[in-house]
């Protein structure tokens, strides 16, 4: 079910924060964040924010195109890296 | 016979004649017949020429069907898949997008069966 309108968009309180100051003064520097469920709005253009995905930091340059996704979406958790060669193969 | 939005339409009744058209289903083909007073159960040969351009205004400045929608959708997947979000990794690479499992089953999106040589049974 989808989130209610009457909420509003979920964005970490702490993060929210940080835009609304740094919009304030101007300068886009890097936000680090783990909060990957984080919706991206409109404020949040122009800015780079480093996406935890469990491992590193994955920046992410906010366009307008990204506004009403999730932080989460534009930082992949799993690299797959293709299957092994089979044992027999190998042993071969 | 009756051609609408470039689709000939099968001798049937008239709510599941209109099915042919991609993107109308049972319910909007209903709505249809319901907005041009004409019955859902008669047969699209016996409508008149007169009733079957209604129907075509209706479906053209109502509806979005055939080519306009195939364009629409494809043109989402491909803001996703350009944007590089989750659900476009996922397109790109023609897997399921929405948190299905895929050890097993997912045939619809990675077709047919591919079997690997020298796989442990």
């Amino acid at each position: 079910m989808a989130r209610s309108i009457k909420k509003g968009p979920f964005i970490e309180k702490k993060l929210y924060k940080r835009i609304q100051e740094s919009n304030k003064t101007g300068q886009k520097q890097m936000i680090k964040t783990y909060s990957r469920c984080s919706t991206i709005i409109p404020e949040m253009v122009g800015f780079t924010i480093s996406v935890y995905n469990g491992k590193t930091w994955i920046p992410v340059f906010v366009t307008e195109n990204l506004v009403g996704h999730k932080l989460g979406e534009f930082s992949p958790t799993r690299i797959f890296r293709g299957h092994t060669a089979s044992d027999k193969k190998a042993g071969r | 016979m009756a051609r609408i939005a470039g689709v000939d339409l099968p001798n049937k009744a008239v709510k599941i004649a209109l099915t042919y058209i991609y993107g109308i289903g049972r319910v909007s083909a209903v709505e249809i017949c319901k907005k041009t007073n004409i019955d859902p159960d008669v047969r699209i040969n016996t409508l008149s020429a007169d009733d079957v351009a209604v129907l075509r205004k209706v479906i053209e400045d109502e509806y979005k069907v055939e080519g306009r929608l195939r364009t629409e959708v494809a043109l989402n997947i491909k803001r996703l898949m350009d944007i590089g979000c989750y659900r476009g990794l996922r397109h790109r690479k023609g897997l399921p997008v929405r948190g299905q499992r895929t050890k097993t089953n997912a045939r619809t999106r990675k077709g047919k069966k591919k079997t690997v040589a020298g796989k442990k049974k």
